[in-house]
């Protein structure tokens, strides 16, 4: 199963370049964006620290690759999320449970300092729709990093959520073979959504408070091939929905 | 089955997803099935399942990464099925 997700040298050489950058200058932009979401953008994470803890616990206990699958409904999505389950000066000294994303490349990656600032910060853009063999270069060099026990974060349906509900019959194929496709790999679902979050947008309300649920799996198949990434996807995808339904029960 | 046998069963199957029936009427081996077809990136994976159901075969998601035309699949199709 490792042999599919196999890199060239000089594609593993340009991962690991990257994440020893991103290691050295993560003791700056993982404070600051934590300091910009907490103090400038006014953000709150409800019940943080039980949050925090339960994930330690989630991960203590998978003993293995774990893909963190998230709804999205804003463009800091990833940087909550992210923000959310490790804090900001537990990431810094666990850094392999700093998420790599996958964000597309004509929302972050287009000008110098963006594509900078992606690079340093575990991104590897992704043109969602774009040429398969690149995005599934993409893909690779993610199962890589997982089979190498660093974590990813995908959204569930690649883009946000145009309706502002997880929709199962949308998520992106793509979360399904990277959990496939990587052995004994876990999906850590992630339900992310703000009070004032009604659907999808730009950024969240300044001053929101976010509600956050994670709940971890292994996603299981009877079948091989495509259909089998088909299948883990559509269960990830079911269990968001379902902590979704859990977080809109609770509303009422 | 012979080519021409495949080509136009992976026509019928890829016509449910096109948004250009027009350019599938006039499809060839080098129809695009994304850009030519406009088939929405995210169903093309339901279509390679159409063609797992459709030819007996089974596809791993490498192999479908090099479906790009109409072509391609049927090669892809060719060299399961034989």
């Amino acid at each position: 199963m490792t042999d599919a997700h196999d890199l060239s040298r000089r594609e593993r050489f340009a991962l690991s370049m990257q994440r020893a950058v991103s290691r050295v200058t993560s003791f700056f932009w993982i404070p600051a964006s934590a300091f910009t979401m907490r103090f400038l953008l006014g953000y709150r994470i409800r019940n943080a620290s039980r949050l925090r803890k339960r994930f330690r616990s989630l991960i203590r206990e998978s003993d293995g690759p774990v893909l963190i699958c998230a709804n999205h409904l804003t463009m800091v999505d990833s940087a909550l999320v992210a923000w959310a389950l490790g804090g900001t000066w537990w990431s810094v000294f666990n850094f392999r449970w700093v998420p790599w994303n996958l964000p597309e490349v004509t929302n972050f990656a287009s000008g110098g300092l963006a594509q900078l600032a992606t690079w340093l910060t575990k991104c590897i853009p992704i043109r969602r729709g774009g040429r398969r063999e690149e995005v599934s270069s993409a893909l690779r060099r993610v199962e890589h990093l997982l089979s190498r026990g660093e974590t990813a974060l995908i959204f569930a349906e690649g883009g946000r959520s145009r309706t502002g509900r997880v929709e199962p019959d949308s998520v992106a194929h793509g979360m399904g073979r990277i959990a496939a496709s990587v052995a004994g790999c876990k999906a850590l679902c992630v339900y992310l959504r703000g009070d004032r979050q009604q659907s999808w947008s730009m950024l969240p309300v300044v001053g929101d408070s976010f509600y956050v649920d994670i709940d971890m799996f292994e996603p299981t198949s009877d079948s091989s091939g495509i259909r089998r990434s088909r299948d883990f996807a559509r269960q990830i995808g079911e269990r968001l929905a379902g902590m979704e339904e859990k977080y809109f029960a609770r509303r009422k | 089955m012979s080519r021409e046998e495949i080509f136009a069963k992976v026509v019928d199957i890829v016509r449910p997803f096109a948004k250009d029936k027009e350019a599938l009427d006039q499809a060839t081996m080098e129809t695009n099935i994304l850009e030519d077809l406009k088939v929405n990136s995210a169903r093309l994976v339901d279509v390679i399942l159409e063609f797992e159901d459709e030819f007996d075969i089974e596809v791993e998601d490498e192999d479908a990464d090099a479906v790009n035309t109409i072509g391609d699949a049927v090669e892809l199709i060719e060299a399961k099925v034989s």
